[in-house]
């Protein structure tokens, strides 16, 4: 099972800092809040009667507020254990079966958008002060087309034998509700920023101010 | 007694809203070696800071807090190990979903074998009178039971030193009564804010703490005068009703 | 309490031979029904294959009760789907998906209703352990998934007061100032939550 093995390997493993109980606790919270996210039907449903969930929503906000290497281990955890057969993947389905169904690029895509979003959102937070919502939108837009998207397509393509082009027509209507996803997310994790400063933000200075032993 | 000792011990975070660290704890040098050690004070006055320092839960700016010898920075599994914590609020504590469950999860560091687990586990519940609450599920327990079965969970790895966080702050008078009579049947040294000044009376000595700094230690009732006063004189004076 | 054992049925003590039966294969059982919900394409072998697992969940006393306390959360979403793909697709086609899913939501909870959480845990701690030789940590992996596994009813619960107080007051209200208020109570319930470990000497990195 290659995925048992990143994943594995990856939630616990060899940063230069090594994660405490906190950082478990926060991994855990947030693969959780993507199980939840994809569960639970959203505000409406939608004209095809397709139910709209907070999933890619709380994905890029994983990223955004824990950064690349916990957010990849929280929303790895949830492939995981959704591939494993915890019923957690969008509308109550699980199992490897998902990996030969048109869903399977955007599942895969998940967690590498997670890491990817969260190592833009530190440059963000490194570099700027001011219209961080703005920033964090773009970098969440770049990554859902790049990624997200992408891989999404060439999943549709593989799976349902459709060519490229019909693929990336039926990928075009969840971009509406994406970018309006990623704008969401993006101002709250600025609000996430300012309500718990030291969630991101103060661990990467502090961790290069301190000495190797306190 | 172990000893828990505090050496000019200073805690300051850092704030976006000042240019200075705020100071939390100020200063503070104690020896504590009594078995009841009651710390009471104002909310916000740093009771729960000097409680989470004797953890290794929060760690010192400045100076150094020692456990039985162990500092809490250095060698801070050995004093976890050491000091049990009881939280406030027993849901935020309690993470699995039953009681006995939560119970083997603390023994999971320190008993490796599973039938070896769940007999240590078994006791504890036991000692405390959980057994029968033991498979409920922890929302269906009332607030006392809540409270006892997240002390079953830290005692049952034989802690020498337990540090409690207001625990009877979210209980009505009956659940007190009950934890009340449970803490005065332990050996353990005892650690303990509260805001209940009945509680405070009972302990063998009590730290008044007001913002940040030690302002009376010593006998259980002159400590509640103390404070008592503090509250008085802290209020707007004398104005007639 | 909201959502006390949403989505898997919780552990239920019991001596029967599920109970009994070794972890691995209840695992394969839920693992393969995961893999078989794409290989099943007639509805009535997911229609079988569904009611020999209820029959099984039946056998090991847990009840009705609580294999309908997992599906519950489900049936909206299932219902929508399944009348969805019917127009799509045909009958057949919606059944099929809809009994699929239903299939792993009952061999999940199957595998919970009959496995303490303690056993599940130690079981990924030995999957897990070959895995030491590259830096992991078996026992904190293992706890990352039992306080996932405990916070997914926590959050799914503030979901829900999310979308009713949105009914209540109305969709015109700043959707931000509706749906921060979960993220805020689950990073603040997560600082808790590792709080309380790190108390109790379990999730912090041993050397």
């Amino acid at each position: 099972m290659s995925n048992t093995d990143t994943a594995v390997k990856n939630p616990i493993s060899t940063g230069r800092r090594r994660w405490n109980a906190t950082d478990l606790g926060l991994i855990a919270v947030f693969a959780a809040l993507v199980a939840a996210a994809a569960l639970v039907p959203g505000l409406a449903v939608n004209g095809f009667g397709v139910p709209i969930t907070f999933q890619t929503l709380a994905v890029m906000l994983t990223g955004l507020v824990l950064g690349p290497g916990r957010g990849f281990a929280a929303v790895g955890l949830y492939t995981l254990l959704g591939l494993a057969g915890l019923p957690i993947f969008s509308q109550g389905r699980s199992g490897l079966g998902i990996l030969a169904g048109p869903s399977a690029g955007y599942i895969i895509a998940f967690p590498i958008a997670a890491c990817v979003v969260g190592w833009l959102a530190t440059i963000v937070i490194r570099r700027t002060t001011k219209a961080r919502a703005l920033w964090f939108f773009l970098s969440a837009a770049v990554t859902s087309a790049v990624v997200v998207h992408s891989l999404g397509i060439v999943g549709i393509a593989l799976n349902t034998k459709a060519t490229l082009g019909q693929a990336f027509l039926s990928d075009l209507v969840f971009y509406p509700g994406d970018m309006v996803k990623n704008i969401l997310a993006a101002v709250i994790a600025v609000a996430l920023h300012r309500a718990f400063p030291d969630i991101l933000v103060r661990r990467v200075r502090r961790s290069a101010a301190q000495p190797a032993k306190a | 007694m172990p000893a828990v000792t505090f050496d000019r011990v200073t805690v300051a975070v850092e704030t976006d809203n000042t240019p200075e660290p705020k100071v939390l704890i100020d200063a503070v040098s104690l020896e504590l070696t009594e078995q009841r050690i009651g710390v009471i004070g104002a909310n916000g006055s740093g009771k729960s800071t000097v409680l989470r320092l004797v953890n290794g839960l929060v760690q010192p700016t400045a100076g150094k807090v020692t456990v039985d010898g162990a500092d809490t920075v250095r060698n801070v599994r050995t004093v976890r190990r050491n000091v049990g914590f009881v939280f406030t609020d027993p849901l935020s504590q309690l993470v699995m979903p039953t009681g006995r469950e939560d119970v083997e999860l603390s023994l999971r560091r320190s008993v490796r074998n599973g039938t070896e687990r769940r007999q240590a586990a078994e006791a504890a519940l036991d000692r405390l009178g959980l057994l029968e609450l033991a498979d409920q599920s922890i929302y269906e327990l009332s607030g006392g039971e809540r409270q006892l079965m997240a002390l079953a969970a830290v005692l049952a790895v034989n802690p020498s030193v337990l540090v409690l966080d207001e625990p009877s702050t979210l209980l009505d008078l009956r659940n007190r009564e009950l934890l009340r009579r449970t803490l005065a049947g332990l050996d353990q040294q005892i650690i303990m804010s509260t805001h209940d000044l009945e509680l405070a009376l009972e302990m063998d000595r009590v730290l008044v703490i007001e913002e940040g700094e030690v302002v009376f230690d010593g006998g259980a009732a002159a400590a509640v005068d103390h404070y008592r006063m503090l509250c008085r004189d802290g209020l707007p004076a004398g104005k007639p009703r | 309490m909201r959502g006390h054992g949403f989505l898997l049925a919780n552990y239920v003590p019991g001596q029967s031979f599920i109970h009994r039966a070794p972890l691995a294969l209840k695992f394969l059982l839920v693992f393969g029904c995961g893999l078989a919900s794409f290989i099943v394409v007639d509805w009535r072998v997911s229609l079988a294959v569904l009611a020999g697992l209820c029959g099984l969940f039946l056998l090991t006393g847990a009840g009705l009760k609580k294999l309908w306390a997992a599906i519950r959360p489900l049936a909206a979403v299932l219902l929508v789907i399944g009348v969805f793909q019917w127009w799509m697709l045909g009958a057949p086609t919606a059944a099929r998906i809809v009994l699929n899913i239903l299939v792993c939501v009952v061999a999940a909870s199957l595998l919970t209703a009959t496995t303490p959480v303690q056993r599940l845990l130690d079981g990924v701690v030995r999957a897990a352990g070959p895995f030491k030789r590259f830096g992991a940590d078996p026992e904190r992996f293992a706890l990352t998934i039992a306080i996932m596994l405990r916070s997914i009813p926590y959050i799914a619960g503030t979901f829900a007061d999310v979308r009713d107080s949105a009914r209540a007051r109305g969709l015109e209200r700043n959707p931000r100032a509706l749906i921060l208020p979960v993220f805020i109570t689950s990073v603040a319930f997560a600082r808790q939550t590792g709080e309380a470990l790190a108390a109790r000497g379990l999730g912090e990195a041993e050397d």
